[in-house]
């Protein structure tokens, strides 16, 4: 046979053909070389890397990674390894978003999609992964719709809903506070909705509203605000403004001693926000969603935190590092719950799912609640402080850490009605 | 009620004394260059982070003075190598470029500094209130109405007693008849438009004791100072100042009676000016085409 072939004089050039031909082959049908060796399962995250949220996108970013590299190590999901694809879903412009989503889902052909820092983002990022039937997690938008009147059956959230966030501080403030209080607003969904949680607590409480300044988000002047805020007199001035808004306030509420003058609170407080202030505008009781410095011995907390601090250059996990991080996690358990990605079968291991202690890195039962695909995640309640307490990055003495079903409005409230698909 | 009004006309004077020192750098450098500079927010941005970088080894008052010059050079540089090419063109040219380089200062930015913002911290004798009263005056808000006033007066005297002030004025009006008269056309330029850049670094480092510094701090404060610029009137830096002080006031009293309005509000008084005086408060006819 080989002599026959020889025989033959098998030109070079027929060679070459043949191997191009193989060659052609191999691309024209990847999935079927790929089937061979497994093809990774695809992650896709749609979150801002630039502009007024690019500090938080990012560290969900780093958790997220963190997360994918662990499992990696381990194996992967049901035995296939996982990549990874991030996205500059820019911090405020719908269309972008939705665009990239819809980049991710038709081209890269992401079996599970991640965002977004920005409340509205989210939701838009929501209809598109509706549409293409792909599993979604929100790990940091918060506004109640997402899993309230416009929840999904394909839609899970690892952050507070604003609700929850206003439940978490109110009645504390009401009682060591005061019951007056004036409140800045920022002026879009997340809130609006922040606000209006927070005026229900205090008016079932007995309370009253002094006023409410709404602010444009971007707002980087709070004189005016504040001039008017004390203007009224109030008990508490609480500050629903976020990121560098929330900065920018607290540091002029300082500047102009207010907080010696009148309590000064908020619902959500971040750390990203914090190291951003200068040490007299670290006040005020606040919620965390998340907070590194816990009870020694929480199961994989210092692993975590080690882990993180290798990525961060030193710094310490937050709580949208954190969200990253469970996201992630979160997706791997229900799938090999499931024992398969499809989203429908994925969608039903994760409703209901409990974390486990080392994914949850916190005391209370955390877990996603059926009902409306909201986590259930402990609120951090404490006041900020000016120095680090014994540590420069520990900025906030937790006073109490509430479970999160003790603060969530029941899911008849929320206004889900889920609707599973069959 | 009356309180108010004196407190927040008061305050709204402290901002838009701020908005002035942007406004006037942008004015200077689209009056003699025809270019809008949508970088001038960009540079803003490393004037601050520069002095943040600074302040260790300078102390915050070296950091105030030497950050601007440093940005001033930087700004010299940019001219030289990019925005020179552009003049002559169609100015949206040089408003696609410096667009642009709006979003690489922004994005280098945080790749140097990162994308959290970081603390300024002013020093302990500028950072109280004057009275309990007046509690929205503090000494650094003095401090930068005063820096304001000082640096816009010797700006007004260099642009009105100098050679080189002369010059850039009259290269405003005409500038095909300075550069027949002799003059280093190209030269003066470069150092007008560094004397712009000098004035947005000043107004970063002002920017940074008041609100801290962040990668995108900028974007915040360029809109104001184009309405002040248009409302001023194109072409006269008197205006310009007058347009600052004005948007800075009316914002601060709609906050007493509409807050939510209270941005919107430099925006209806743009369209106003645009519709009944088109060339702005002082602007010189036909300025503006």
């Amino acid at each position: 046979m080989f002599k026959d072939l020889i025989g033959r004089s098998v030109q070079r050039r027929t060679i070459l053909k043949a191997g191009l031909a193989i060659g052609a082959v191999q691309v024209a049908s990847p999935f079927v070389v790929k089937a061979l060796a497994e093809e990774p399962i695809r992650i896709g995250l749609d979150n801002p890397l630039t502009g007024t949220y690019a500090a938080p996108g990012k560290n969900e970013q780093i958790g997220c990674q963190l997360a994918v590299d662990q499992l990696n190590a381990k194996g992967g999901i049901l035995g296939r390894k996982i990549e990874l694809l991030s996205e500059d879903s820019t911090s405020g412009d719908a269309g972008t978003a939705v665009q990239k989503a819809r980049k991710l889902i038709e081209r890269d052909n992401v079996d599970f999609l991640v965002g977004n820092v920005n409340s509205a983002l989210a939701q838009a990022m929501a209809q598109v992964s509706n549409e293409k039937g792909v599993l979604h997690i929100v790990p940091g938008g918060h506004t109640d719709g997402i899993t309230g009147i416009d929840c999904k059956w394909n839609v899970f959230r690892v952050c507070n809903t604003t609700r929850m966030e206003a439940n978490a501080v109110s009645d504390l403030l009401f009682k060591n506070y005061g019951k007056k209080w004036y409140f800045i607003t920022p002026d879009y969904a997340f809130g609006h909705t922040l606000f209006q949680g927070c005026e229900a607590d205090l008016k079932k409480l007995g309370g009253t509203v002094a006023g409410n300044a709404l602010t444009p988000l971007g707002t980087t002047d709070f004189s005016a605000y504040l001039i008017q805020a004390r203007a009224t007199n109030p008990d508490v001035l609480v500050v629903l403004v976020q990121g560098n808004d929330m900065v920018n306030c607290l540091k002029q509420i300082a500047q102009f001693g207010i907080e010696k003058q009148i309590h000064v609170a908020g619902t959500q407080q971040e750390l990203e926000a914090v190291e951003a202030m200068p040490p007299e505008a670290r006040v005020g009781l606040w919620m965390f969603e998340w907070y590194w410095k816990q009870a020694a011995g929480t199961p994989g907390l210092d692993q975590f935190i080690a882990e993180v601090r290798k990525r961060t250059g030193g710094k310490v996990p937050t709580a949208r590092t954190w969200f990253g991080y469970v996201t992630i996690h979160a997706y791997a358990l229900a799938c090999e719950k499931a024992k398969s990605i499809e989203a429908k079968t994925v969608a039903r291991a994760l409703a209901d799912m409990e974390l486990p202690p080392a994914i949850k890195l916190q005391p209370n039962k955390v877990y996603f609640r059926g009902g409306d695909h909201q986590l259930m995640l402990s609120a951090f309640i404490g006041e900020l402080l000016h120095n680090g307490d014994g540590d420069p990055e520990n900025l906030f003495k937790v006073n109490n850490i509430v479970a999160g079903d003790s603060i969530a409005p029941s899911v008849a409230d929320t206004g889900c009605k889920m609707n599973m698909p069959a | 009620m009356l309180q108010l009004i004196v407190f927040n006309i008061t305050n709204g004077l402290i901002i838009g004394a701020f908005y002035a020192l942007m406004a006037i750098g942008l004015s200077l450098i689209l009056n003699l260059s025809g270019v809008i500079n949508f970088a001038h927010g960009g540079f803003l941005v490393i004037g601050g982070y520069l002095a943040y970088t600074l302040t260790p080894s300078l102390g915050f008052w070296g950091a105030l003075i030497v950050a601007p010059f440093l940005t001033a050079l930087i700004g010299f540089v940019v001219e030289r190598l990019l925005i020179r090419r552009l003049y002559g063109r169609d100015p949206l040219y040089s408003l696609l470029l410096t667009f642009g380089l709006a979003f690489i200062i922004e994005d280098g930015t945080r790749q140097i500094w990162g994308a959290q913002g970081l603390p300024v911290s002013v020093p302990a004798a500028l950072s109280s209130p004057l009275s309990y009263e007046l509690f929205f005056i503090t000494g650094y808000r003095m401090f930068m109405v005063a820096t304001v006033a000082i640096v816009v007066g010797l700006l007004f005297v260099l642009l009105r007693y100098t050679r080189i002030g002369v010059r850039i004025r009259a290269g405003t009006l005409d500038l095909d008849t300075v550069a027949a008269l002799g003059v280093n056309v190209r030269a003066l330029r470069s150092l007008n438009f560094a004397v712009g850049i000098f004035l947005a670094g000043l107004a970063g480092v002002l920017a940074g004791g008041q609100l801290g510094l962040e990668p995108t701090m900028g974007d915040g404060l360029l809109m104001p100072s184009f309405i002040a610029i248009i409302v001023g009137g194109v072409g006269s830096l008197t205006g310009t100042l007058l347009g600052g002080l004005l948007i800075g006031v009316a914002s601060g009293l709609t906050a007493v009676i509409f807050p939510s309005a209270s941005e919107a509000v430099i925006y209806v008084m743009m369209a106003v000016v645009l519709l009944v005086r088109p060339r702005g408060l002082l602007g010189e006819e036909g300025m503006m085409t």
